[in-house]
């Protein structure tokens, strides 16, 4: 059950846009869609939405193929766009309606939503006059609006402030609780990290890593050591052939190896009776897998 | 078909909430009153401080008339004619035009041999645009009455060298041909432009969903045929109100405002018939559509709003030769171009309703224009949708024709 992509391609105009890509979503929660600019991101949701049709490969939601009238979904394009001299209230109820809502349904949604995402205010103005931020809101409303099974994020947070990006979060974690599908794609690794269980990351089309987040993070050795001291200590760290990252304060960021050295380190400081603040060995972060993966 | 009527729904609303749309038909009803008003509003301002009848002064002074000129008055040839046999100098005469007494004046001198002369005295020639040839006549005629009263000759002899012709016009051709040219180009130009402003407002409509990035949310909430169609039929529903309105002022204040009568002299209204209106209707509908969907095409394909102008020229082009086509074959209606102008698709709806009005259109002739017209429209709308959900998500320079026919055809996409 769930949604199934089984080797997806697409074609435009000899460059191979998506080449042969699977991924699956068996159970509700989000599934991030990774990828440099260009890397087949929106493409990829295109064709999962039937915006464009896809060359070849199958795709599947519960085993039918994804069209409107098969699935309920709900779409976040990374396009921006609302009509600008409508009424925030009317287009909200225009997508609602050609969602096959009725009117009345429509108008207690768009009255819950807009009091969670703190734009009741805005419903009777025209588009053009809320800010970009504001928009955005409305657009994610569009999107949820018809209590959708499917919900495909694009760069849902790209020009959100941090309250707003909070206000948002807390509801894709609700969203999740009952039940939703929600495929999100981001460029901000630290977001994919906090929602993601699942992940894809692709680059010129191809899929160059996949699967569980946590297991992916795991098959990683540990690549850095934080180190906070109460004295200069760059001298010890460059004995043990260890490289600093970053310094400031007596802290650093130091590379290593293995946990090894890291655990040598350690040794030699307490041996000497520095004060040792803090110390963690950590494993690469999604940043560091992505950069290392789509890197060139 | 529930998202169709959701689309026209919402599309009738943006346009008539439209500020821009309330002001400009609000301007276009004021206008309306105001030119028909046109005739009283001169009135208002010309009565009493300007006499409008031309004052020509005629010199007779060698009183070669007899006294007869003053008969002309009677002739109401939309002059006032003041007669006198005094002799007045050229000088006098400029006195009298400085003073406003008289516009013009005619000297009229008999020589000793030769013919009588009329000298037409007027203040600057150049802002006479003809000699008043009525009056010249009328002069004439006067003397020839003079000079035959003093032959002595009975009733009879007088009335068999007066002429006295009566005037009528036959044709040769079977079809009788009727009908106020007037009305007819009225009714073509009413047509033309109705059918023209409001099929734009579909290409702009598209233009402004893919400039404001909508597209996108749209296409995954209805299917592009029914954005298409829902949105043509919104903005045709609301340019036929429009238009029936701007009729409907128009004949209501030519009643009220107009003399009476005016209206009639220049409108045959016994040619205005519901069985007209419903045709006239029926071929905006017709044109409405062939156009509007090819604005849409041409819109689907500009995704910059600088760009729609250029984009659109071809189809605007094509409005324009359809209109003259029949415009200017109109003044000969059983001419074989109007005839092919009544049938081809881009021309017949400003063509087909005035033949008909003149009763020149059989019964075959209509339905197989209308056919063309549907024909026409289905193969449009099947291009239209066709390229439109292929270039909407077509953001970037504009399209080129070759692109369209390569997304016409691409199937991948």
């Amino acid at each position: 059950m769930g949604l199934k992509l089984q080797n997806v391609s697409k074609n435009f105009v000899g460059k191979l846009a998506v080449d042969n890509i699977s991924f699956e979503l068996e159970k509700p929660g989000v599934f991030g869609l990774l990828g440099t600019n260009g890397a087949g991101k929106t493409t990829t949701i295109r064709m999962l939405l039937g915006i464009i049709k896809k060359d070849k490969g199958e795709i599947t939601w519960n085993g039918k193929a994804v069209e409107r009238k098969n699935v309920n979904f709900g779409y976040l394009p990374e396009e921006r766009g609302v009509y600008p001299k409508v009424k925030i209230f009317d287009q909200l109820m225009y997508f609602a309606e050609l969602k096959g809502m009725k009117r009345k349904d429509a108008q207690g949604a768009i009255e819950k939503w807009a009091k969670v995402l703190k734009v009741e205010e805005y419903l009777y103005v025209p588009a053009e006059k809320l800010s970009k931020g504001n928009q955005q809101k409305i657009q994610f409303m569009t999107a949820i609006i018809h209590d959708p099974e499917l919900i495909v994020l694009d760069e849902p947070f790209s020009g959100l402030d941090p309250v707003n990006s909070e206000i948002l979060k807390n509801i894709i974690i609700d969203l999740v609780k009952n039940g939703k599908y929600i495929i999100m794609s981001s460029h901000q690794m630290a977001s994919i990290e906090e929602f993601c269980s699942d992940i894809v990351i692709l680059n010129k089309g191809k899929t160059v890593l996949k699967g569980n987040l946590k297991e992916i993070k795991e098959s990683y050795r540990a690549n850095r050591v934080l180190l906070s001291t109460d004295v200069n200590v760059e001298k010890d760290i460059k004995d043990l052939q260890m490289e600093i990252e970053f310094t400031k304060n007596n802290e650093y960021i130091i590379k290593i190896q293995d946990e090894e050295s890291a655990h040598q380190l350690l040794k030699n400081l307490i041996q000497k009776n520095i004060v040792v603040n803090k110390f963690e060995i950590q494993k690469p972060t999604l940043n560091d897998i992505f950069i290392e993966k789509v890197g060139d | 078909m529930r998202d169709l009527k959701t689309v026209i729904n919402f599309t009738i609303k943006d346009m008539v909430k439209r500020k821009s749309f309330i002001i400009s038909t609000l301007i276009i009803l004021i206008l309306i009153v105001l030119g028909f008003n046109i005739p009283n509003i001169i009135n208002l301002f010309s009565n009493g401080t300007e006499n409008v009848n031309n004052i020509i002064l005629i010199v007779d002074s060698q009183n070669i008339f007899e006294g007869t000129l003053d008969s002309i008055n009677e002739l109401d040839l939309g002059y006032e004619v003041k007669v006198t046999t005094e002799n007045l100098s050229l000088d006098d005469i400029k006195n009298q035009i400085e003073a406003k007494e008289i516009n013009e004046a005619m000297i009229i001198e008999k020589p000793e041999t030769g013919n009588i002369k009329i000298r037409y005295i007027v203040k600057n020639m150049a802002t006479v645009t003809s000699v008043p040839e009525d009056l010249v006549n009328a002069i004439n005629q006067t003397y020839s009455n003079l000079q035959i009263s003093k032959l002595g000759l009975t009733q009879e002899q007088i009335q068999s060298i007066t002429p006295n012709f009566e005037f009528s016009m036959e044709q040769t051709e079977e079809q009788e041909v009727s009908g106020n040219l007037f009305v007819m180009m009225m009714l073509s130009i009413v047509l033309f432009y109705a059918i023209y402003f409001c099929a734009y407002q579909v290409s702009s409509s598209i233009t402004t969903e893919k400039t404001s990035k909508i597209m996108e949310t749209l296409v995954t909430s209805a299917s592009p045929k029914t954005i298409v169609l829902g949105k043509t039929i919104g903005i045709g529903i609301v340019g036929l109100v429009q238009v029936c309105v701007i009729v409907a002022v128009s004949l209501i204040s030519a009643k009220i405002f107009l003399e009476p009568g005016l209206l009639e002299s220049v409108l045959d209204m016994s040619k205005i018939t519901p069985t007209l209106g419903v045709i006239t209707i029926i071929y905006f509908i017709l044109g409405y559509f062939t156009y509007a969907l090819l604005y849409a095409l041409t819109g689907s394909t500009v995704s910059k709003p600088e760009d729609i102008q250029s984009a659109n020229t071809p189809v605007a082009i094509l409005v324009v030769i359809g209109f003259y086509l029949s415009y200017f074959t109109m003044m000969n209606p059983t001419s074989s171009l109007n005839v092919f102008a009544s049938m081809f698709p881009f021309s017949s709806p400003f063509c087909m309703p005035f033949r008909i009005m003149m009763g020149i259109a059989s019964v075959t002739d209509i339905l197989i224009s209308i056919a063309i017209l549907i024909v026409t429209i289905l193969i449009i709308a099947k291009v239209a949708i066709k390229i439109y959900s292929n270039a909407i998500l077509n953001y970037g320079t504009k399209m080129t024709f070759k692109d369209m026919v390569k997304m016409y055809k691409d199937k991948n996409n």
